[in-house]
């Protein structure tokens, strides 16, 4: 791997492993590939649906299952890249669908296309936003200062760079840092709190 | 370290070569993309919230003053709605009432949404109308939604109030709209979250 340095947790087995496990037909292999993969997948392609999860979730599948195949059948050159043939091929699959989607935009007779229209699937593909949305909304609430609602927009929607946000507010790094690490893990407990937690594909998450 | 290369990340401010590299390190690691996950969620209820007022990032530390002027006016209101509700004949026909049987649930429905740069406006049909407003709701809490005119002098008279709505979903709100009770005109339909300080949403529409 080149230019980043990730710092590696210790909940994952290692891509040769699994390779040899599935190839040598152990079916626990495969859940555990799935429980691996599912949410880096998922990271990877949200990028590349544009917030339509009902795409995204089909897209995963589709990659964890050409994966399992390739394994259960000829296998991969370099077991230990399990991880970087699942991004690659997931990465592939994003392209292919915004091909046929650009296709069908370019053919399309547009009268029939708004007679057939579900003008309830943008909504419904965007549910999990919205969830998100009434989350922030829950944090804004609670947040006690208004400097820190401010610290969120600048960082999250205006781009800002830390340094200058830290600059214009008159906050040190180590302060922004705190708050704002203290705002994630609000989120992540509304998240909870309220059951939006996105579990993992076919449930098989801890 | 992690975290600033998740930030970078969700920004989009990574090279291509070391976003796939980072997505790799994602797929092998499922609680650092657990970690991305979460961050990409926050970001896009971020802008989310964003897209219909950014009030709510703005709003005064010190809120009380407007929470007794809430309460005052929703007083005032209440007693204004139990007056008129006595005293004015007719005043009881439902022009807005909750959405209550099967009938009305398959019947002529409208749907509201707050569409950026929309250059028409939804028509209410005639009769009873089911009027599904489509925005972001919280299941958890009671909504108002009023029915409001936009006078010829564009001053605004509030028709009709509806109480402790629920939504029927986290993105749906419904409604029954009687349009015969109606003048033509433009209305719109206010939708306010009880107990909470948040700004009201407009739902305009016609009726001809």
């Amino acid at each position: 791997m080149q230019g980043v340095g990730v710092e590696q947790g210790m909940d994952f087995v290692p891509g040769g492993e699994l390779t040899r496990r599935i190839r040598e037909g152990d079916v626990s292999a495969e859940s555990e590939l799935i429980r691996q993969f599912e949410p880096g997948l998922r990271v990877l392609l949200r990028r590349r649906t544009g917030g339509d999860h009902g795409l995204l979730q089909d897209l995963v599948q589709e990659t964890l299952l050409i994966v399992i195949q390739r394994l259960r059948g000829r296998g991969i050159e370099d077991p230990e890249k399990l991880a970087a043939f699942a991004a690659q091929t997931a990465r592939n699959l994003s392209i292919a669908s915004l091909r046929k989607t650009e296709r069908q935009k370019t053919d399309v007779d547009s009268a029939v296309t708004e007679r057939n229209a579900d003008s309830s699937r943008g909504v419904e593909a965007l549910a999990e936003d919205f969830e998100a949305a009434m989350a922030v909304r829950a944090l804004l609430r609670e947040l006690p200062q208004s400097r820190d609602r401010l610290m969120l927009k600048r960082f999250y929607l205006e781009d800002h760079d830390k340094e200058v946000i830290c600059q214009e507010m008159q906050l040190s790094e180590a302060a922004f840092n705190q708050a704002l690490s203290r705002a994630r893990r609000r989120f992540r407990q509304i998240l909870d709190e309220r059951g939006f937690t996105k579990r993992d594909l076919l449930n098989l998450g801890p | 370290m992690n975290q600033h290369l998740i930030e970078q990340y969700v920004a989009g401010k990574m090279s291509e070569a070391e976003a796939d590299a980072f997505e790799v390190s994602c797929v092998a690691n499922p609680e650092l993309a657990r970690q991305v996950e979460l961050e990409q969620r926050l970001k896009a209820g971020l802008t989310l919230v964003a897209s219909g007022s950014t009030a709510e990032f703005v709003r005064s530390e010190s809120q009380t003053p407007w929470k007794l002027a809430i309460a005052a006016s929703v007083l005032l209101c209440v007693g204004a709605g139990v007056w008129f509700w006595k005293h004015l004949p007719g005043a009881h026909s439902q022009i807005l009432a909750a959405v209550a049987t099967e009938e009305q649930r398959q019947g002529t429905s409208m749907r509201l949404a707050l569409v950026r740069g929309a250059d028409s406006m939804p028509h209410l049909p005639a009769g009873a109308v089911r009027v599904e407003i489509v925005g972001l709701f919280d299941p958890g809490f009671h909504y108002t939604i009023a029915l409001d005119r936009i006078g010829p002098a564009q001053n605004i008279a509030t028709v009709a109030t509806l109480y402790g709505q629920h939504p029927t979903s986290p993105v749906t709100l419904e409604v029954m709209v009687d349009g015969e009770q109606l003048d033509a005109g433009s209305y719109f339909l206010r939708v306010l979250k009880q107990a909470s300080d948040e700004e009201a949403l407009d739902f305009p529409f016609a009726r001809d």
